[in-house]
């Protein structure tokens, strides 16, 4: 079994033993080297170097490798935590986490915050909404009337932005979410419960002796 | 946003009688009605942005292309009363039958096909009171039979309400 980690580790780069990331994570043992097949196969699909770079994860994405979009930009910052421009396996484990249906709304919530907010200052200043509200917009061949845009985000601030400051702070956030609790929705994959029968060759794979489900 | 209102599976068996099927379309109805919240849900800025495909991790899992997604959304600047009218019209052109509420019109087929009857629900959102989201999708059928009739019937029968971009209107605002 070491002979066999050491091999992992070469060709995959940031990879970790599946125990652990099993006890750090809601996911089973199973689960993790189940996710780790379908890791193999998107990190493989443009360079095959064991990391998912940002053409790869637009590729599994949308099927297209040269889409750009600046909400999948947001999740694949998010997802390379060590911030080296591409995603390892213990990354996307621990990334995938928290879209698990069993992981805390805290968890989630924090990661929606992270998500919108597109500068990192910890808040959530209005042209930042302002600016995903056009892209979207944009996404969908919609094009709104500066006015109309304006109303949306007067009515969205005067429901989140509690002191009127322009920006939405973290707790500000977890009050507006508690009362739009839809806008998690994004934030849970219920396919991550099924994972084990999406990827069922990762029995073949497994590196653990005794599966502990 | 995407309140769902989990109902048992009615399949349409071949050995219940008429009457049997009946009584459960009645309890359906209730379910669908005992709903007192009705009235269309409001959509803020952050509730649009996540309907971006960027966000929709499921991809990942999926080999299906974005064509074959069983929900369609489009924008509309008609009154919600307007396009429920429009959603009735289109309902009786093809002899289906109705059932709505202040945010949700539910279209159902006579005919049972593979997967019982086709059923399709459209749900209303209020962006502002001049712009609405409707999202359409398919309840218990076969999705092959659901993306027919949508392209066929459905679509076309609505082209009048969506809203498109002004750029690609050649009258002029």
């Amino acid at each position: 079994m070491g002979c066999f980690q050491s091999k992992v580790t070469r060709q995959y780069p940031g990879h970790e033993d599946p125990t652990i990331l099993a006890s750090q994570t809601a996911f089973s043992v199973s689960e993790v080297e189940a996710l780790f097949e379908l890791f193999k196969s998107i990190s493989s699909s443009v360079i095959d170097d064991g990391l998912i770079n940002k053409e790869e994860f637009q590729l599994a994405l949308f099927k297209n490798r040269k889409k750009e979009n600046i909400f999948a930009n947001r999740i694949f910052d998010l997802f390379d935590a060590k911030k080296k421009g591409v995603i390892d396996f213990g990354d996307f484990v621990r990334a995938l986490n928290v879209f698990h249906p069993n992981v805390s709304e805290e968890d989630k919530i924090d990661f929606a915050f992270r998500l919108y907010d597109m500068d990192g200052t910890g808040f959530i200043e209005r042209n930042e909404v302002k600016q995903m509200l056009i892209a979207l917009l944009c996404e969908s061949e919609m094009k709104l009337a500066d006015e109309t845009i304006e109303a949306i985000l007067d009515k969205t601030f005067l429901d989140a932005d509690m002191n009127q400051d322009g920006k939405i702070d973290i707790s500000e956030w977890k009050n507006f979410v508690s009362r739009n609790p839809s806008l998690l929705k994004i934030m849970t994959l219920p396919y991550l419960r099924d994972i084990t029968t999406t990827f069922p060759s990762f029995i073949f794979h497994s590196e653990v002796d005794e599966v502990a489900t | 946003m995407y309140r769902k209102i989990y109902r048992g599976d009615f399949k349409c068996h071949l050995w219940f009688s008429p009457k049997a099927r009946r009584t459960k379309e009645e309890l359906e109805f209730e379910a669908f009605n005992g709903d007192k919240s009705s009235k269309p849900e409001t959509l803020n800025a952050f509730h649009i942005i996540s309907l971006s495909q960027g966000f929709d991790l499921s991809s990942l899992f999926e080999e299906k292309k974005r064509e074959e997604k069983e929900e369609l959304r489009f924008a509309t600047m008609r009154l919600a009363s307007s396009v429920i009218s429009r959603l009735e019209e289109v309902a009786k052109s093809v002899k289906f039958n109705v059932k709505k509420s202040e945010s949700r019109v539910r279209l159902q087929g006579q005919e049972c096909g593979r997967n019982g009857r086709l059923t399709i629900v459209a749900d209303i959102f209020v962006v502002t009171p001049s712009f609405l989201v409707l999202e359409v999708k398919k309840d218990n059928v076969d999705t092959l039979e659901y993306n027919q009739f949508c392209s066929k019937e459905f679509r076309p029968a609505l082209k009048d309400i969506v809203w498109t971009s002004p750029a690609e209107n050649p009258t002029p605002a």
